[in-house]
C-alpha cells in the first residue's frame, strides 16, 4: 500500500476495493497508519484545528468493524463529507516530505500568537524542527528530576530513575538524593 | 403503544451495548486492576527495566482498617527504604543516614498506577484487549492503552485473572518500542505481617529532611503557561526549594497516567550556563528554554515534542 493511495483516501477519492484495500492497509497499522495520522496532523495544522475530534479513531474503528469487506459507495461518501477536517491534496504533498510537514505543523501551533521555540543554530534542520538540539543533562536536571518524580503516577519516589547513572555536564556523578 | 417503544428503547440500548463490547471488556479489566491494587494485601519483587538498566525492589503493602501501609526496599545498589502511608511518603536512605518526609500528594505509582478516574482514559487512548500470559507464576489478562494523538506514551498491563493484581505494566513509544517495564518476578496476594512494613530500627537517630513545599499561583505573578496538552490537566501548583536554595514553581500537569511538570525559576544567581534544548533521562524526556530572565524546564514521561509544545506556550507578563 503506496502512502499515495493512503492520502487519496484521506481524501475521499478512493472506493469499491481501493477504498476497502487501502482501510486494511491501515488496519495493520505501520507506515500506511502513520502517513494517514501525518495527513490529518497536517491537515489539523492547515485548518488550525488542534487536535483530532473526540473519539475520532473509536469511530473509525467501528466504521471499519462494520465494513469488513466491500464498502457501499454511499457509505464512502458519507464520512468523507461528515468529517470536519477534510484534507486537502496539497496537505498530502506536503506530507510527502514528513519532515516539511512537523515543520508546518510546529509553526502552526504557536499559533503565531506563543513565542517560536528557541532552535538552536547549529543543530541540522531536521533534528532542530522535530526535537530541538540533543543537549547534555545540565547539573540541576537532577534537582527538577526528583522534585517531578514525587508528582508522577509513574515514578513516584522508587528510585526508578536511578540518579547515580546520571552523567551531568561537567561529567561528574550527580549526587544521589 | 407504549410496550412498542419500550421494546424500540430497549432494542436500541441492546444495540449500544454490543457496539460498546470491544472497549468495554477492556475498561472492565481496567476497573479491576484498580480495584486489587487498591484494595489488596500482597508482598513480592518487582523489577524495573529502561534501557539496559535493571533495578529490582521488594514491595509489601498492608490494606485494612486501619489505611494502607507500603513499604519497597530497592535491593540493587545502594540501599534505599520508601514507606509510604496515605499522607506521607519517607525515603530511607541509609549511606547517608537521611530520612527524606514529603507529604504524600493523591498520586499513585506502580502497581497502583492506574487513576481513580479511568474511565476519563478513553479521551486519550484507545483500550483493548490483548492476548494472555503466564507472569510469576498468575496467568494473566492484558489490557493496550494506544495513545489517540502523538502527546503521550503508550501503555501495556497485565493482571492476574483471579484477583486482577497488576503484575507487569510496559511503557511504548509511538514506534511501539518499550520505554520502560515494571514486572513482579514473585508476587503473594493475601496476609502480609505488619512487622515486614516496620522501618529502619537504625534510623532513630538520621537527620530528617522535609521537602518545603507551599502553594502557589503563577498567574497571579504574571505568568501564563498558555494553552495546556490536551487531556493533561493541572493537578499541583506549588512553589519550593530546590537543591540546596534555589526557590522554585512548579505546575504539575497529568493526563492520569503521564505526569508533565514545567519549573520556572530565576536565572539571577545561577552559575551554570543555560543550554536550550531536550535531553533525555531515561524513560522521563526534559525541555529547557529561557523566558523573561527565567528558566523554564519541563520535565516529564511523554514524548519529547509534547513537552517542548508546552514549554513553548510559557509567557511572562508584567502584572498591573
Amino acid at each position: 500500500m503506496t502512502t499515495q493511495k493512503i492520502s487519496e483516501l484521506a481524501d475521499g477519492e478512493l472506493d469499491g476495493h481501493d477504498a476497502a484495500a487501502a482501510y486494511s492497509a491501515l488496519k495493520s497499522g505501520g507506515e500506511p497508519l502513520e502517513a494517514w495520522r501525518r495527513y490529518h496532523l497536517i491537515s489539523d495544522a492547515m485548518r488550525d484545528t488542534r487536535l483530532l475530534s473526540d473519539g475520532f479513531a473509536q469511530r473509525l474503528a467501528a466504521r471499519l468493524a462494520e465494513e469488513p469487506t466491500v464498502l457501499a459507495p454511499k457509505a464512502l461518501i458519507a464520512p468523507a463529507r461528515s468529517l470536519p477536517w477534510y484534507v486537502t491534496r496539497v496537505a498530502a504533498g506536503i506530507a510527502a516530505v514528513s519532515f516539511v510537514g512537523f515543520a508546518t505543523m510546529s509553526m502552526l501551533d504557536q499559533g503565531g500568537k506563543h513565542r517560536v521555540a528557541q532552535t538552536p543554530k547549529a543543530a541540522a534542520p531536521a533534528v532542530a524542527i522535530v526535537a530541538p538540539a540533543i543537549v547534555p543533562t545540565s547539573e540541576s536536571a537532577v534537582d527538577y528530576m526528583q522534585a517531578h518524580q514525587g508528582y508522577s503516577p509513574r515514578n513516584s519516589l522508587q528510585g526508578h530513575v536511578d540518579t547515580r547513572q546520571v552523567q551531568t555536564v561537567s561529567g561528574r556523578i550527580a549526587r544521589q538524593p | 403503544m407504549k410496550r412498542a417503544i419500550g421494546a424500540l428503547l430497549a432494542a436500541v440500548a441492546l444495540t449500544g451495548a454490543a457496539h460498546a463490547q470491544a472497549p468495554a471488556d477492556g475498561m472492565s479489566l481496567l476497573g479491576r486492576i484498580y480495584q486489587a491494587t487498591e484494595k489488596l494485601s500482597y508482598s513480592g519483587i518487582f523489577v524495573y527495566q529502561q534501557g539496559d538498566r535493571v533495578e529490582t525492589s521488594r514491595i509489601s503493602r498492608i490494606y485494612g482498617p486501619a489505611g494502607e501501609l507500603e513499604k519497597i526496599e530497592v535491593l540493587d545498589g545502594p540501599r534505599r527504604e520508601i514507606l509510604r502511608t496515605r499522607d506521607t511518603i519517607k525515603c530511607y536512605m541509609p549511606e547517608s543516614q537521611t530520612i527524606k518526609v514529603e507529604r504524600r500528594v493523591d498520586q499513585r505509582a506502580f502497581p497502583a498506577m492506574l487513576p481513580d478516574k479511568f474511565a476519563e482514559l478513553v479521551q486519550h487512548y484507545s483500550v483493548s484487549l490483548a492476548e494472555p500470559a503466564r507472569i510469576a507464576g498468575y496467568d494473566c489478562e492484558s489490557v493496550v492503552l494506544t495513545p489517540r494523538d502523538e502527546l503521550r506514551y503508550g501503555y501495556k498491563l497485565w493482571a492476574d485473572s483471579v484477583t486482577g493484581m497488576l503484575l507487569r505494566a510496559r511503557t511504548f513509544n509511538a514506534r511501539g518500542e518499550t520505554i520502560d517495564q515494571f514486572s513482579f518476578t514473585q508476587l503473594a496476594i493475601g496476609n502480609v505481617p505488619r512487622e515486614r512494613l516496620k522501618p529502619l530500627r537504625s534510623a532513630r537517630n538520621w537527620r530528617v529532611e522535609h521537602a518545603p513545599v507551599s502553594p502557589a499561583n503563577l498567574a497571579g505573578s504574571g505568568w501564563n503557561l498558555g494553552a495546556e496538552l490536551p487531556g493533561f490537566r493541572k493537578i499541583f501548583e506549588l512553589s519550593r526549594r530546590l537543591g540546596e536554595s534555589r526557590l522554585v514553581n512548579q505546575v504539575v500537569y497529568s493526563d492520569g497516567l503521564a505526569a508533565v511538570s514545567v519549573f520556572i525559576e530565576p536565572l539571577a544567581g545561577r552559575s551554570e550556563a543555560v543550554r536550550p534544548g531536550v535531553s533525555n533521562l531515561g524513560a522521563v524526556n526534559m525541555y529547557t528554554r529561557e523566558v523573561a530572565n527565567h528558566l523554564v524546564t519541563v520535565v516529564g514521561e511523554a514524548p519529547a515534542a509534547s513537552l517542548q509544545r508546552m514549554g513553548n506556550t510559557v509567557e511572562y507578563r508584567r502584572p498591573q
